[in-house]
């Protein structure tokens, strides 16, 4: 409590009309105060950069069944780990484009928050999807993937408004034999996405990984 | 002597020695040891300078009047009935201007162990915010959140268990983050205080490290005008600041006084000696304004102020997910790093506190009667760099207003005597206002408030003495969203009581002792209860107190072991003084039962990766420490002033370490001045070396590499080894050489300061244990500072 001292004390004679005025308006303000509280009721905000579920589609290019393998985060910023679903199987000696799907299913369908795919294939200059994989699993891209450097090998379908790969789609041939493991990465890299910027550039959106076998 | 006291012997000793000891400029001097030989008693100036020595013998005495930055006086003086004496004191211009008291210092209280920064000392700092600017003070480190984010850290403890009084009101931010600084422009104040022991009892609960007392100089009582403007400009950031204050009393009325008064800063990216740090501007406005009425034992005042700043967040920090983290702490120059700019661009703050006060008192012959009430409204917004367009929109957005309302009466039945009772009543709101499309980090709540107190001082022989007693309440009604984003409400109620007690006494007519003991508590702060998510440059996901350990679920309080955070600590301070050498030394210890920090206890994944999660938990911490100040005038014009600060803190419950406790810290100040004989006046030039030590009791390491391995190689290493740990062992060590000269010129009635700096002289690279930035980047590389001042 902040009140002043006086360094000269006159006399004590005098109105107290001033403490008087003091006392009313604080008091005064005083129950304002306490009549103007009111109770909270905080309004549910909507959440759309939350991922919940990405889903993976390997559609042969050839025709035939498509294959879907998903993730699934059960509780947001709890302290679950994500679901994944079992092993990816594709055919050996196949082709397949892969399609990715980012939903947000704390989101209404219908609201434009719920398919986060497409705020991403929006803003395709700020965003770029990078893969790796082992054992060998695919003869087209070879190698192990863009993630460890960004100049290796895979094979992205779509480009964004610069003409630099996006990955929203990609296309895959496999190997004749063969199992490991394959990891999708997506950077958010707003004013950073260049010829050059590679994976440990920006923010990370989404980060998975599945088992993957060739039958 | 002896004969003298002889021949007076067969009289009644009922005689009266009392007067007040004041400075050249006739301000009173609070805490001046007096010393009556040969009676050996002692007595030390209240905080209206006064002091009184009662039942003395009639006599011819030797009286020694001392003060730290004052030449000791010595004089005779026969005493016989009742005798009145005013003493004036000398300034010992070479001394610690540290610890010169040149004004009356209001809210100090009862407090023994504090340090008062004012007039040059404030002056040296300007441009600086109040947390770095705290860092003068032996004893206060800070919390940094890179190079425009200091939080005061007062003997190792922070953020809610440092109480900050704004002009006589308990500043309520949110300052629940590490990243949030106090929202207070230091131009506002003539004197800033800093009281290391928690005998401040009257402020509430919270000040269980310490209090940071703000205060404005008094109000002009007489018609006149008068005012000043600074304007300091600074090489690193390129910042210019310019702050201009006018008061003046009103003609015809006398009694009537007002100040108005507003600050301008800009700054744009500060610099590291190798690399612009970008982003890291600063923008902020800030005005108040004061008018009151003072007339004798009465008087009223109202005060405004408002204080507005946007800051923008190192570029470099803006990560998500563990493998972000990895690469940041890796990586130098920090990612983005730019060309130097004035743009502030995401992550960023904006953060506006205003404050209006209300109070009155008045003067009875029972005693003096006080009241006050303050509202005050406090916005934050922090900004992320964000997907979908929605950078421009705040992750979070918090509205907190804050009205409280305390009435107090003071007795002084003597001069030496007095009591003190009181009452106060807080009520707050915290909202979250929509539209942020997060989960709030933070619930809403309502905070209802209120306590009782009791303080009073006794002079007894050698000694004075000082007792405090309190009781709070608090209720807290808090409506939230959980993980889920599913509402949740509760109800929450704390009460408990605070008890300080203190002693001073002059040992010799050198040497004075004070010791306080004092035992306090907080309730825990909302935050600490309900956080959940990740906030601004975190990269960690941070859950509070109730929220269950696998479900994440809200729970009730009387469902967990919660335990109430209480302190009990003791402080003394030794000061001595003779000739022309001082010493200030201070030794504590504090021992925090059921301390709630933020404790590493696992990592989880979600679509964007795997993160580290922290939880706030509770365990018994120890803070141990000895502050040391000292001047030695060589001669008339040069002086050495050493000063140290050593601390050492532990996790007592779990035998382990604390993280950001400040490293100690070892200062020499080498400084020349010549107030008089130059065609200049107040002429100074110092230098000054300050070796801070690396923090040898940091707690284990684990690289954010590390945790990324194990993760891959499914290995929880939190699992069976919950120790606290930090990302990046402490840095090395680090000496930095600052250097400054000044001088004035007094031209009819207008005076001009003018002032050249330089810190960092070396431009040494360097990173501050304390820094949370450092795991990023490295500090501010030098700095040129150049400062005019006129005041008229």
């Amino acid at each position: 409590m902040y009140f002043l001292k006086f360094k000269k004390m006159k006399t004590l004679k005098g109105t107290t009309k001033y403490f008087q005025l003091t006392f009313s308006i604080v008091l005064m303000a005083g129950v304002i105060s306490l009549t103007s509280c009111s109770e909270d009721d905080p309004m549910k905000e909507d959440v759309p950069e939350l991922i919940t579920k990405a889903t993976l589609t390997f559609t042969p290019v050839g025709g035939g069944t498509p294959i879907t393998v998903s993730a699934t985060d059960p509780d947001g910023e709890g302290v679950q780990d994500i679901q994944v679903d079992g092993a990816i199987n594709l055919a050996a000696n196949t082709t397949y484009a892969l399609t990715l799907g980012l939903i947000n299913e704390l989101a209404e369908t219908s609201s434009p928050e719920y398919n986060i795919a497409d705020e991403v294939e929006e803003e395709g200059d700020e965003h770029m999807f990078f893969y790796s994989w082992t054992g060998d699993v695919f003869s087209d891209p070879a190698g192990n993937g863009n993630i460890d450097n960004r100049a290796d090998a895979v094979n992205y379908e779509d480009e964004d408004d610069n003409g630099f790969p996006l990955g929203l789609t990609t296309t895959w041939t496999t190997a004749a034999n063969g199992s490991g493991t394959f990891r999708v990465v997506l950077k958010h890299q707003p004013d950073l996405k260049s010829a050059t910027s590679d994976a440990n550039t920006g923010e990370t959106d989404l980060d998975i990984e599945f088992e993957v076998n060739l039958n | 002597m002896l004969s003298a006291q002889l021949a007076f012997g067969q009289r009644p000793c009922n005689g009266r020695f009392s007067g007040r000891v004041l400075d050249e400029q006739g301000e009173v001097l609070i805490g001046a040891a007096l010393l009556l030989d040969p009676s050996g008693s002692g007595s030390v100036t209240d905080v209206e300078g006064k002091f009184e020595f009662t039942q003395i013998c009639p006599g011819l005495y030797h009286v020694t009047v001392q003060y730290l930055g004052y030449q000791e006086q010595v004089f005779e003086i026969m005493l016989n009935g009742r005798v009145e004496k005013e003493i004036t004191l000398q300034p010992n211009v070479e001394t610690l201007r540290e610890v010169v008291v040149k004004e009356e210092v209001a809210h100090l209280e009862n407090a023994q162990n504090y340090t008062v920064l004012s007039g040059e000392k404030l002056a040296e700092t300007a441009g600086k915010s109040l947390g770095e600017f705290l860092k003068e003070v032996s004893g206060v480190n800070t919390i940094q959140a890179g190079p425009g984010i200091f939080k005061p850290v007062i003997h190792g403890v922070h953020s809610q268990r440092v109480l900050i009084l704004n002009h006589g009101i308990r500043q309520e931010g949110q300052q629940w983050g590490a990243e949030h600084a106090p929202e207070i422009d230091p131009f506002i104040a003539s004197n800033i205080v800093v009281v290391k022991d928690a005998s401040s009892i009257k402020y509430g609960t919270d000040a269980l490290g310490g209090v940071v007392i703000v205060n404005p100089a008094d109000l002009p009582e007489q018609p006149g005008l008068g005012g000043s403007v600074s304007m300091i400009g600074q090489s690193n950031g390129r910042s210019g600041t310019v702050s201009a204050m006018l008061e003046g009393g009103l003609n015809g009325h006398e009694g009537w006084g007002w100040r108005v008064q507003g600050t301008g800063k800009r700054s744009g990216d500060f610099h590291a000696p190798d690399y612009s740090l970008t982003n890291t501007g600063i923008k902020e406005l800030n005005f108040s304004g004061a008018a009151g009425y003072h007339n004798g034992p009465k008087g009223f005042e109202v005060f405004f102020s408002h204080f507005r700043t946007e800051l923008g967040i190192l570029k470099g920090t803006a990560i998500s997910n563990l493998d972000d983290l990895v690469a940041a702490t890796e990586r130098e120059p920090p990612q983005s790093t730019a060309d130097f700019s004035y743009d502030i661009a995401e992550p960023r703050q904006e953060v506006s506190h205003n404050l209006l006060k209300l109070n009155g008192h008045i003067e009875r012959e029972t005693g003096e009667w006080r009241l006050q009430y303050g509202f005050q409204n406090n916005n934050r917004k922090e900004f992320d760099i964000r997907r979908g367009n929605l950078s421009g929109i705040p992750s979070i957005d918090l509205q907190l207003n804050t009205h409280t309302i305390e009435a107090e009466w003071e007795s002084t039945p003597d001069q030496a005597n007095s009591f003190c009772i009181g009452i106060n009543g807080m009520y707050q709101d915290n909202n979250n206002i929509f539209g942020t499309q997060r989960i709030p980090f933070i619930p809403n709540y309502n905070n209802f408030s209120g306590g009782v107190f009791g303080v009073t001082k006794l002079v007894k022989a050698h000694w004075v003495y000082d007792f405090g007693a309190r009781y709070d309440y608090r209720y807290y009604a808090v409506t939230g969203f959980d993980f889920k984003n599913a509402r949740y409400s509760e109800t929450l109620k704390f009460q408990n009581v605070s008890f300080t007690a203190g002693a001073t006494t002059q040992l010799n007519n050198s040497q004075s002792l004070a010791i306080n003991v004092s035992s306090s508590w907080r309730p825990p702060h909302v935050a600490e209860l309900y956080s959940v998510g990740t906030h601004q440059s975190a990269a960690a996901i941070e859950y509070g107190l109730l929220l269950n350990d696998s479900t994440n679920e809200v729970l009730n309080i009387n469902d967990v072991s919660f335990k109430i955070e209480r302190a009990l600590k003791a402080v003394s301070t030794y000061r001595y003084q003779k000739n022309n050498l001082a010493i200030e030394l201070s030794g504590y210890a504090n021992y925090i039962f059921n301390y709630i920090y933020l404790k590493p206890t696992g990592i989880t994944q979600n679509i964007r990766g795997t993160y580290p999660y922290f939880r706030y938990t509770q365990t018994d911490a120890l803070f141990l420490g000895i502050d040391i100040t000292a001047d030695w005038n060589l001669s008339k014009q040069w002086k050495l002033s050493p000063k140290a600060s050593l601390i050492r803190a532990s996790d007592e419950r779990n035998n382990d370490l604390l993280v950001f406790i400040p490293s100690n810290r070892y200062e020499l100040a080498w400084r020349f001045e010549e107030p008089n004989q130059l065609p200049v006046k107040r002429f100074f030039g110092e230098l000054k070396v300050k070796y801070v030590a690396r923090q040898g009791r940091a707690p284990r390491t684990i690289t954010a590499r590390q945790i990324k391995d194990a993760s891959e190689a499914g290995v929880n290493l939190f699992e069976n080894d919950t120790r606290i740990f930090d990302f990046k062992d402490a840095p090395a060590d680090y000496t930095l050489v600052n250097g400054s000269i000044g001088f004035s010129l007094d031209r009819d009635k207008t005076r001009y300061d003018f002032r050249l700096s330089a810190e960092n002289l070396f431009n040494q690279s360097y990173r501050e244990y304390t820094n949370r930035f450092r795991y990023y980047a490295d500090d501010l590389g030098r700095n040129f500072m150049i400062s005019v001042k006129c005041i008229f």
